[in-house]
């Protein structure tokens, strides 16, 4: 026999090169890791997008003059309105909004104008649809902002006040616009990232125990290390892809700029998947077949979707939650990724949940290597 | 023969659960012998094979192979076993040639040492006609000769063969006898589980395993002389006739008539010593079947196993 060094990375060329030929020859595998999270991050991007804009928006003005226009017109000019057309009756106005025609309704009533100058109050209607609530609270806001704002100038102008007394001037920083993409998007690439990853090396060790390749491979001097390297690091050059395309959809697509630096984000992204890929072989290391990989890499994500922040934020969520968010590995990612990508941060910055996933990945890695039993029972 | 031993069970044994999978089976397998090792499905046949591979613990009892517990000290086995498990475990999506070289790889061979044992490999299973397939698009026969060469990338001591002729074509099945023979002639040890009893036949020693437990093991002539095998006072007859079917019916109840099974156009019967001819041509006359060919047989294995089955299935409830 020939003497033999131990060697704890012992048959890790010889399986990373198998699983490189293995990945690319199996174009389903290829396909499910790479097709899903493109689609579910357009879906999601566009889907995502809160911003209210442009409601629909019908007028029913009884009153016709030059300052009910006026008023129409200042509503039209937030943006947040777009008048689709006019109706005769109130009951019209109910009934279209009530079959979805129109999200908001004016009602201005014939006396406006005259009320107006005589120093009564001037009403106007504003009817709105409820049924979701963060798009007819944006309504509701900038409606009551227009009645306030006017009622303000009339005062004004009767105590012969040139300006308000006070104003408040806003100045956005980070996301001037505040489109809701810059805030979703780099989240959703933190949870679709995750769909395709964990399942990836999920799947790939319990393929192998199902069709009995596994076997082959314990009665063989092959380290667990690695194996559970030669397994992972395809699959991280695989997500570092999917990784690279989804920021460059971000930018073009969803022309969200990247504020920060590029490498930084690259080297969160490199430990994020290492985590997520190096969970995946922890799943098989205890799952029998296919289904169960499936199932147990659902329990995990769908938590991450709702717990990271990516869609609420942590800071409001009860305290059971908030500890449930902090063992995700996308909460430091997602943070991460907004820092760098809205505010510019350096890596010193966010070195912490740098650290935080460094260590995640390898805890999780020395997990499943030691979890591995080289028996079969 | 007394060569020393290859591999020595000892009251090996597995559970699991509730249910005992090997039942304290000891036996010693000599270097350079071919084991056959037999018994119905789920009789334990692969699970002692995955413990002498160190893929399962044993429960209880223990197992060296060349001298090394295959339980404790399972790294230094791993050099000196090549294993092919039930289903031929290839990589279906490599072909013929990487699957070749990735096991060459796992067991630490590379550059010109890889090569060269590759193309041994190759010559003596003669697969150069599909080296650029896919393992997957391989026929039973071919399949397994790949995983062959591929359990033998490290020219192990032992070679552990599950079922290797399970659902192979007769020619396969043959050629791959004559594979196990050159092995065997180059100081290989085979452990070979099988169903079929012509392999049986073929092999040097050979164990029997039923419901767990071993019921015989040792070399085939001898377990033929076995006196469970041959009763005192009785003989193996091999008549041969027109309608054997026909002519069971008409044996099988006879007194004196023992067992009687049939063998394609003959059918073996174990019947006492003062059972003669003459009274079974008699009997078969009475049902139409004119003539019979009677000479006197030696137990074959099966006769052997099913005669052991018999026994031991009978002594169960009492032991």
């Amino acid at each position: 026999m020939k003497p033999k060094h131990f060697h704890p990375f012992r048959g890790f060329t010889a399986i990373l090169l198998k699983e490189f030929i293995v990945v690319l020859r199996d174009p389903m595998t290829l396909f499910f890791m790479l097709f899903p999270p493109i689609v579910e991050m357009i879906a999601f991007g566009y889907a995502l997008d809160t911003d209210v804009k442009h409601m629909a928006t019908l007028v029913l003005d009884e009153d016709r003059t030059m300052e009910s226009r006026q008023i129409i017109d200042q509503f039209e000019n937030t943006q947040t309105f777009r008048v689709v057309g006019e109706v005769h009756s109130v009951s019209e106005l109910a009934e279209a909004i009530r079959r979805g025609k129109a999200y908001v309704g004016i009602e201005i009533p014939p006396d406006f104008t005259r009320n107006l100058h005589a120093n009564r109050t001037a009403r106007i209607q504003v009817l709105i649809d409820g049924s979701n609530s963060s798009i007819a609270s944006s309504a509701l806001n900038t409606a009551l902002n227009i009645g306030f704002r006017n009622g303000l100038l009339t005062l004004a102008e009767r105590i012969d006040l040139k300006d308000l007394p006070v104003e408040v001037r806003p100045q956005v920083l980070y996301n001037p616009e505040m489109r809701s993409p810059n805030f979703f998007i780099p989240g959703v690439i933190g949870v679709v990232l995750q769909i395709a990853t964990v399942f990836a090396t999920a799947m790939s060790l319990v393929r192998e125990r199902e069709r009995g390749t596994l076997e082959q491979l314990l009665v063989s001097p092959l380290s667990r290390w690695g194996l559970m390297l030669g397994k992972l690091v395809p699959y991280l050059c695989i997500g570092m892809l999917m990784g690279a395309a989804l920021f460059a959809i971000m930018r073009y697509v969803f022309h969200v700029p990247i504020a920060g630096n590029v490498g930084t984000l690259m080297l969160g992204t490199l430990l994020y998947v290492f985590c997520l890929l190096s969970l995946g072989l922890l799943i098989s290391t205890k799952a029998e077949n296919q289904i169960q990989a499936l199932q147990m890499s659902m329990m995990f994500i769908l938590p991450s979707v709702f717990f990271s922040g990516f869609i609420f934020p942590r800071e409001t969520m009860p305290a059971i939650f908030y500890w449930i968010s902090c063992t995700l590995p996308a909460t430091y990612y997602i943070e991460l990724e907004r820092a760098v990508v809205l505010r510019g941060a350096s890596l010193m910055d966010f070195g912490f949940n740098l650290v935080v996933l460094g260590a995640m990945g390898a805890a999780l890695f020395s997990l499943c290597a030691l979890r591995f039993k080289q028996k079969i029972a | 023969m007394a060569a020393e031993p290859m591999i020595q069970c000892d009251n090996l044994t597995k559970r699991f659960g509730h249910f005992t999978a090997v039942d304290h089976v000891s036996f010693t397998v000599a270097k350079g012998s071919i084991f056959g090792f037999l018994g119905p499905n789920g009789s334990g046949k692969s699970t002692v094979i995955r413990m002498l591979c160190g893929l399962l613990e044993p429960s209880d009892g223990r197992a060296t192979l060349a001298g090394f517990d295959v339980a404790k000290e399972t790294e230094k086995i791993k050099s000196l076993i090549g294993y092919m498990s039930q289903k031929f475990s290839l990589y279906d999506e490599l072909t013929v040639y990487e699957n070749l070289t990735f096991y060459s790889r796992l067991y630490g061979l590379s550059g010109a040492a890889l090569a060269k044992r590759r193309e041994e490999l190759i010559t003596l299973t003669h697969l150069e006609p599909y080296l650029n397939r896919r393992a997957s698009l391989l026929s039973g026969g071919w399949r397994q000769r790949l995983a062959m060469a591929c359990s033998l990338v490290h020219r192990p001591s032992v070679l552990f063969l599950d079922e290797p002729t399970a659902g192979i074509d007769p020619v396969a099945r043959r050629e791959l006898w004559d594979l196990l023979f050159e092995f065997s002639s180059q100081g290989i040890t085979l452990f070979v589980t099988t169903h079929y009893m012509d392999e049986a036949e073929r092999c040097s020693h050979v164990g029997y395993i039923y419901m767990s437990k071993l019921v015989v093991c040792g070399e085939p002539d001898d377990l033929k002389q076995l006196p469970m095998v041959n009763p005192p006072d009785t003989k193996r007859i091999d008549v041969t006739c027109d309608h054997v079917t026909k002519g069971l019916q008409a044996i099988r109840h006879l007194p004196g008539v023992r067992t009687a099974t049939v063998f394609g156009q003959s059918m073996h019967l174990l019947v006492d010593k003062t059972v003669s001819e003459e009274y079974i041509r008699g009997q078969l006359e009475k049902v139409n079947i004119p003539h019979a060919d009677i000479r006197p047989i030696a137990p074959s294995l099966e006769d052997v196993f099913v005669a052991l089955t018999t026994s031991s299935s009978n002594n169960g409830g009492g032991k």
